[in-house]
């Protein structure tokens, strides 16, 4: 292994077991008898590298494997086959030592106690770190005034908005000054406004305190405005690794263009290969649009082109 | 030590955030004492004595009794534990610097000391008000030995709900193993049928079992009753919290490997 890379995996597989049922009664029954299993691959032989103070993204449609991944790389699950070494450890053994040198904000997975204000939460994850009473105040002063959160912090959590608890969340996740940030959709469900700010704390801290990052998420946006690298997973297997701006120069080619009139046809949508795009909203604009908005490909469709490519040269 | 302090804390200020609870709490409490007051009064206006009790004897033992009773709250941690790893939500617990166990030991610890208070509350409401002549026992020993049967009792059921929370990673489900831990449970202190009804040589063989020794020989002990048992539940105890610590070792060692973290 590496020894510059804090995560170095080598063809790490994970291997799901799913008991399948037959359909109705009779399936039940039989399924008490005798039980049938499929086996389903997640992650199949992904090898990946990332050096201290990376900020890599990790895209690919739902059920491509990326969570897996990530629950592999936090120690959350086992690897079926392959080798992993993150910060050094083996993350399956659970070492406490590890796990004070990372940290994991699932979108839809909470830290928080909802009973509870923020600064009793905080109060908690202080003493699980074992964070230096000076340390402490030092971090959570300055985490709250970089998330502009100060005025939150001694309302209860259910009371707070979903941006602000995301926040909060990563408050916590960041308390511990954690080496490494693993983030699992860390903006699903937010407004753009409170994307948008996640977005700017997450840049300040991957520059400012050097903890290295990686992302998983749906939003194009989110990988663009942060990731130097990005890594795209499809069918379990790493189809993609490389630079954010290859990755869009080569294969995000159109552009969706929604224009919305104040007469019939009332709305349109176009999509123009990019290098149109100029001429397309020229023209547009003749025809006096009352908005216009212009949209990347998402990301099903950037993977969809990078699998084809794939399977166009390995045939 | 210091973060499973901080676990029971927080955990014990989750039960304060609720100002409805504590009042129902209350009232709920005090209700119960009530129904039995008048049950028992009822019961003993035919005799002088019941099983070898008198009225107050009774009261006290109730009093004892349903005082440790309230503070084994422990079958929420494997319906807990079992839930969270059905659900992918158990993740939380395995990504922080925390022995797993002990987590779920502070955060029994944190609402068993919400309901301490409560049930204190309520035993000194029962004595003062209905004026019972309260038959504690005196001898300090059999005191203190009670008191630490007690506390290695309910460390054991967390032990045994902890144990059973996480069988789930490997059975998925484990009903069954809760209805079979509580049925015996009821068995062994004589909540289905009385001990008494039992061959002898199927009691003996329950005091081999620890649950015997959780409420019902402790509420025993401290009205002056069974005092020869009072070392032997000690050792039968221990022993099966060594025991049990061992399974528990080797459960997470064998099963934990088998999450998958479903849902997230």
């Amino acid at each position: 292994m590496n020894t510059q890379n804090i995560i170095d995996t080598q063809n790490l597989t994970k291997i799901y077991r799913r008991f399948q049922k037959k359909e109705g009664l009779r399936g039940s029954l039989q399924g008490l008898i005798k039980r049938e299993y499929e086996e389903k691959t997640a992650v199949n032989s992904v090898s990946l590298s990332v050096k201290a103070g990376e900020f890599v993204g990790l895209i690919g449609p739902n059920g491509a494997g990326k969570t897996t991944l990530i629950k592999m790389l936090t120690g959350i699950i086992a690897p079926t086959s392959g080798s992993i070494e993150v910060l050094g450890y083996y993350p399956n053994d659970m070492k406490n030592a590890f796990k004070k040198k990372y940290a994991v904000v699932m979108g839809q997975k909470s830290q928080l106690f909802m009973e509870l204000t923020m600064n009793d939460t905080l109060r908690l994850f202080k003493e699980i770190y074992e964070i230096p009473e000076a340390e402490y105040q030092a971090s959570r002063e300055y985490f709250a005034q970089l998330f502009g959160v100060e005025a939150l912090m001694n309302v209860q959590v259910r009371t707070l908005s979903l941006g602000e608890r995301m926040k909060m969340e990563l408050i916590v996740a960041l308390l511990h000054g954690p080496q490494v940030l693993f983030l699992d959709e860390p903006t699903i469900g937010l407004d753009a406004v409170a994307s948008k700010q996640i977005r700017k704390f997450l840049k300040e801290i991957n520059e400012e305190r050097g903890t290295t990052i990686l992302l998983t998420s749906h939003y194009m946006e989110d990988i663009r405005a942060l990731c130097g690298r990005t890594v795209v997973v499809n069918h379990g297997s790493k189809i993609y690794d490389g630079g954010t701006e290859e990755l869009f120069e080569k294969y995000q080619k159109n552009k969706k263009i929604t224009a919305t009139f104040d007469r019939p046809p009332y709305r349109r949508e176009v999509e123009v290969p990019k290098e149109h795009i100029k001429d397309a909203l020229h023209e547009l604009m003749q025809y006096e649009p009352k908005d216009i908005t212009v949209a990347e490909d998402e990301i099903g469709v950037v993977v969809e082109r990078i699998y084809r490519e794939e399977e166009r040269q390995n045939a | 030590m210091r973060k499973y302090r901080e676990i029971a804390k927080t955990y014990l200020k989750t039960q304060l955030a609720w100002r409805a609870d504590v009042i129902f709490n209350m009232v709920f409490t005090v209700g119960r004492i009530l129904f039995a007051f008048l049950l028992w009064r009822v019961i003993f206006a035919q005799k002088e004595t019941v099983a070898g009790f008198t009225f107050h004897g009774m009261l006290s033992y109730y009093i004892i009794s349903s005082f440790f009773t309230q503070l084994e709250m422990s079958h929420g941690i494997s319906e807990e534990i079992a839930a969270e790893i059905r659900n992918g939500i158990f993740s939380k617990y395995i990504v922080i610097p925390v022995n797993v166990e002990g987590y779920f030991a502070a955060m029994e610890l944190g609402v068993v000391l919400f309901y301490l208070f409560f049930d204190f509350a309520a035993a000194f409401i029962w004595i003062f008000l209905f004026g019972i002549e309260f038959a504690i026992i005196e001898d300090g020993l059999i005191i203190a030995c009670a008191l630490v049967m007690v506390l290695l009792g309910l460390f054991f059921m967390v032990q045994l709900n902890f144990f059973l929370g996480i069988l789930t990673f490997k059975y998925e489900e484990i009903s069954t193993f809760l209805m079979i831990k509580n049925n015996l449970a009821a068995l062994v202190t004589g909540s289905i049928v009385p001990l008494a009804l039992f061959p002898d040589t199927v009691v003996s063989f329950m005091r081999f079992l620890p649950f015997y020794y959780v409420t019902y020989l402790p509420s025993m002990l401290l009205t002056g009753r069974c005092a020869d048992e009072a070392a032997r539940g000690l050792a039968v105890l221990a022993c099966w919290c060594v025991i049990l610590q061992a399974a528990i070792g080797i459960a997470w060692r064998r099963y934990a490997k088998n999450y998958d973290g479903v849902g997230i």
